[in-house]
């Protein structure tokens, strides 16, 4: 029986994650390469994986359907935690996101809340069968909306955005009209301006950079100018591993948080981007797989927000990485560093493997 | 219900779609970042870390004929700013300021001229005390682009012994360096004397450091050094002591000195005053000083020797009296009647002092205007102008030295030509005493008292010697140029003119200038001027048989040659004595 259930395990999607988190650990390496707290650094990192692998495994082994068991509950108590940043949290570069947790450094509410809310969002839907109407899909809307706000004035714009693609792409799964969510997004893009006056002055400067980094090459758009030097002189095959000037001089501010990707870019160019790019191509179509082939629409909808969620994370990081998008500061799933992240995207891959495990027989 | 297919697995599907296209945008963002544009930027990320500086060349040591230096380096810190570094300029400026004690303005004004070359470092202080290094280094993460480098700057072992003719340095300016590409910005370069005439042989080859840098411009490793070639010696044939003997004979004085050696153009001595520090510019020269030196009426940067013109007085009768015997005019012994005035038709041309019959040596002795007038009339302008441009008058003389003025020999065109009036026979009268038109430069004097001590000779006068590799090796050798004066002047006509000459000195006008056992030839002049009290001239030459020295003592305002010029041309030959031991060619060998 035991080997029958590990013959079932989705190889393929472990095989992606351990490649990506492996290709995380070599740009950490690199990024911190000869600072005086590397060694911390990957010591944290070694942690950090460790209790993702553990929480992966815990969660693949456990039933989805039991973390949809009192989902108010949990979204009560996702709202409340989110809160509690707000008392209890460190501010650290600016922004109140973190609660402080003595030798495990700081845990980040706003990452487990996107787990959680993925959860939440799909078991209110679950028995929706279907959604007409534009205002049938106002309570998910303000099912995300609420955490969503929370976390803009921690501030954390970019996490609320996830939260948002997260609804699109849940909502969409779930049966809502293509042209109902066109008009979600059109009275968001009516109500930008009213967000926008609720953004820091930073925020706004970080936002607008990358449509002209050159406007103001040592502020603003100074991360964004040295990211695309630093991926576009990788040329092909980059200037090889732990060679990258870019990195090893530091012309990127924290780069093994959100600008992780230029490492890669520098040190392994074009082939090696594009190997990482494929690595979560592939966890994501194992992670499609899953939501066409779950049991139930609970699991289907689970699995699209945890794919969406990813998938949000690594076009708007490497998107802003190379110019194409704001910095709204999020990070590249099981690379950049933050803890708590490497742990909810590992419990989601968890969360995948068990909707797997428990899949419709025959597909 | 197919068990295959759930309901949601079409949307599912599309929404891979739609991710698998977001993923192919970002591939081809990357394609056309990495593959497209890869080598600039490569460039652009090789030019964030690597910075070039310069080493700068020591400049050659300048020396004194007898191989004393003059001129040397010490080892001193500059302060620079590499302008790509500062994000804000403001700021900067005003945590240096009062570190280095630069005024806000200039610094900024440095730092917005330092951006057209936003990788080169840009002097902001040259010649820093250690304290403002020590200061500058631990205040060095609030001072972003600042560097310290150490750079030889210039040391005058004399003090301002030879400034005029040694000249000073300066940063070169824009338009200097659209004239001359080898330089680079910020280089230094001689603006005036021998520092500047000589500036290809002195200054020598920068060297450059290839550094690599982190993201906050601190250097993290050397990648390549080309080390600077120390620019080439240059002895001068100045001497040391002559030279001091010439500006303690002006201090206090407007004026200006030159020795020459007559045969070989070899200048022993220049000098000009009021004179000024050029270690004042060594390390940059701060504006506080520099106004002060600009806004000194009396001129103390212009090098009078060379750069203005006076009108020569008496000093041109040399030019009269040798056209007069060499156009059969006057002989030795041929008679005047000096009565103090000489008539011109309704015009009366009085002098200060009745000489009553005078032949020419008499009156050359006493330099008695009424025989010049007669002999300039005798003449005509033409004759006047002839001789004059013939002794080297009215153009420049070419010594190695920036800024010389030609000076201006009169002729009826040209008073045509500038004044809008003919040439009157006064005017002829004028210039055979030196006065009204004629404009020369003591350097000019110089060369054309040296063509009568010669012979006729016009000698090219230079400062420089020789040029010493770094290795003491031999570059260059400056020898002897001249030219020959059109003139054919009989023995009779060159020893009537020497007779005159060394009356002057022995007895007459110049009897000041006068050292026992030397024979010496000289002429005086006091040259009205229309600013006020005449200047004060003394030309002579010695020894009389032998010419190996010229003197030339030029004071403005000194009102009468022969009281003030001709003791300080006494002081200098006494002080050349030594040097006038028979030798060939040129004077003492260092």
């Amino acid at each position: 029986m035991r080997a029958r259930r590990l013959r079932e395990v989705d190889w393929v999607l472990i095989g992606a994650t351990i490649l990506i988190a492996a290709f995380g650990v070599v740009a950490l390496i690199s990024a911190r390469h000869g600072s005086a707290d590397a060694a911390s650094f990957l010591r944290a990192r070694a942690l950090h994986l460790s209790l993702g692998a553990l929480a992966l495994v815990a969660l693949a082994a456990t039933d989805y359907r039991q973390f949809a068991g009192a989902w108010q509950v949990v979204y009560a108590g996702t709202l409340v935690l989110l809160a509690s940043v707000f008392v209890l949290g460190d501010t650290r570069m600016g922004a109140q996101r973190w609660i402080a947790l003595g030798a495990f450094g700081g845990f980040q509410p706003s990452e487990v809340a996107k787990l959680a809310l993925v959860i939440t969002l799909a078991r209110h839907l679950e028995g929706v069968k279907s959604l007409p109407r534009l205002r049938s899909l106002f309570p998910f809307a303000l099912h995300i909306a609420l955490p969503a706000v929370l976390i803009v004035r921690q501030p954390d714009l970019g996490t609320a955005l996830v939260l948002l693609a997260v609804l699109a792409a849940v909502l969409y799964v779930a049966g809502a009209r293509a042209q109902d969510l066109a008009g979600v997004a059109a009275a968001a893009a009516v109500a930008a301006p009213f967000l926008w006056r609720m953004l820091h002055d930073y925020q706004r400067r970080r936002l607008t950079a990358f449509l002209d980094p050159g406007a103001d090459p040592l502020g603003a758009g100074y991360a964004l100018i040295q990211s695309k030097i630093a991926v576009g002189s990788g040329q092909i095959f980059g200037k090889g591993l732990f060679a990258g000037t870019q990195s090893m001089l530091r012309f990127i501010p924290e780069q093994h948080t959100d600008f992780v990707f230029t490492v890669v870019g520098e040190e392994l160019g074009l082939v090696g981007a594009t190997l990482l790019l494929g690595l979560y191509l592939v966890w994501l179509w194992r992670a499609l797989r899953i939501a066409e082939g779950a049991r139930d629409r609970l699991g289907a909808l689970v699995a699209t927000g945890i794919a969406a969620m990813v998938a949000f994370h690594v076009v708007v990081n490497v998107g802003m990485t190379v110019g194409l998008m704001p910095v709204t500061g999020i990070p590249l799933p099981l690379v950049s560093h933050g803890g708590t992240a490497i742990l909810t995207t590992l419990a989601g891959t968890g969360m995948l493997l068990s909707i797997h495990l428990r899949r419709r027989p025959g597909s | 219900m197919n068990m295959d297919t759930a309901p949601w697995s079409p949307r599912v599907a599309r929404l891979g779609l739609i991710i698998l296209l977001v993923f192919a945008l970002i591939e081809g963002r990357l394609w056309s970042l990495q593959a497209i544009d890869g080598g600039r930027y490569l460039e652009l990320s090789e030019q964030n870390r690597l910075r070039d500086y310069k080493v700068p060349a020591p400049r050659g040591v300048i020396y004194d004929r007898g191989g004393h230096p003059m001129v040397t380096n010490r080892p001193a810190f500059t302060v620079s700013v590499l302008p790509m570094e500062v994000s804000d300029p403001q700021r900067l400026a005003s945590g240096l300021a009062s570190i280095l004690g630069v005024e806000r303005d200039e610094l900024l004004a440095r730092l917005e001229a330092g951006r057209v070359r936003p990788f080169e470092p840009v002097a902001l202080r040259r010649d820093v005390p250690k304290s403002v290094v020590m200061t500058i280094e631990e205040r060095r993460l609030d001072l972003p682009g600042v560097i310290v480098q150490a750079e030889p700057v210039r040391e005058y072992l004399l003090g301002s012994l030879g400034t005029h003719a040694l000249g000073h340095l300066g940063e070169i300016t824009e338009e200097e360096l659209r004239a001359k590409p080898q330089y680079r910005a910020g280089d230094l370069i001689g603006k005036s004397g021998v520092e500047r005439t000589h500036d290809t042989h002195l200054r020598g080859e920068n060297g450059r450091l290839r550094v690599e840098v982190d993201a906050a411009g601190r250097p993290v490793r050397v990648l390549s050094r080309k080390s600077s070639r120390p620019g080439n010696s240059l002895v001068l044939n100045l001497d040391a002591t002559l030279q001091g003997v010439a500006e303690k004979g002006l201090r206090g004085r407007t004026g200006a000195v030159v020795v020459m050696d007559p045969r070989s153009g070899e200048v022993l001595a220049l000098a000009s005053a009021p004179t000024f520090d050029p270690g004042l510019f060594s390390g940059g020269i701060s504006p506080a000083n520099w106004r002060q030196l600009t806004a000194d009426r009396r001129l103390p940067l212009l090098n009078r020797s060379v750069e203005s013109t006076y009108e020569p007085g008496s000093v041109f009768k040399v030019v009269t009296g040798l056209a007069a015997l060499g156009e059969g005019v006057t002989q030795r012994d041929s008679r005047f009647e000096c009565t103090g005035s000489l008539r011109l038709g309704r015009w009366v041309f009085r002098d200060l002092v009745v000489h009553g019959t005078v032949n020419f040596i008499k009156g050359t002795a006493v330099s008695c205007n009424v025989m010049f007038w007669q002999l300039g009339r005798a003449l005509g302008e033409d004759r006047l102008e002839h001789y004059a441009r013939a002794l080297g008058l009215g153009r420049v003389t070419g010594i190695d030295l920036p800024g010389e003025a030609a000076g201006l020999v009169p002729s009826a065109a040209w008073k045509q030509r500038v004044w809008k009036e003919p040439w009157y026979p006064g005017d002829t009268l004028n210039m055979s005493i030196g006065q009204g038109f004629v404009l020369t430069t003591p350097v000019q004097i110089a060369r054309m008292v040296g063509a009568v001590a010669t012979g006729g000779k016009l000698v090219r006068p230079h400062l420089a010697r020789r040029v010493l590799s770094p290795d003491g090796t031999e570059v260059m050798v400056f020898g002897r140029e001249t030219e020959d004066a059109p003139l054919t002047l009989t023995p009779a006509a060159r020893h009537a003119m020497r007779e005159g000459m060394r009356a002057v000195v022995e007895g007459g006008t110049g009897a000041a200038a006068a050292v026992p056992g030397m024979a010496i030839a000289g002429k005086t002049g006091s040259a009205e001027n229309p600013r006020g009290i005449p200047h004060a001239w003394f030309a002579g030459y010695a020894p009389i048989e032998s010419p190996a020295l010229v003197v030339v003592v030029f004071i403005e305002h000194g009102r009468r040659g022969g009281e003030v010029a001709a003791p300080i041309a006494r002081a200098l030959f006494e002080a050349a004595r030594p040097l006038l031991a028979p030798q060939p060619a040129g004077l003492v060998r260092p």
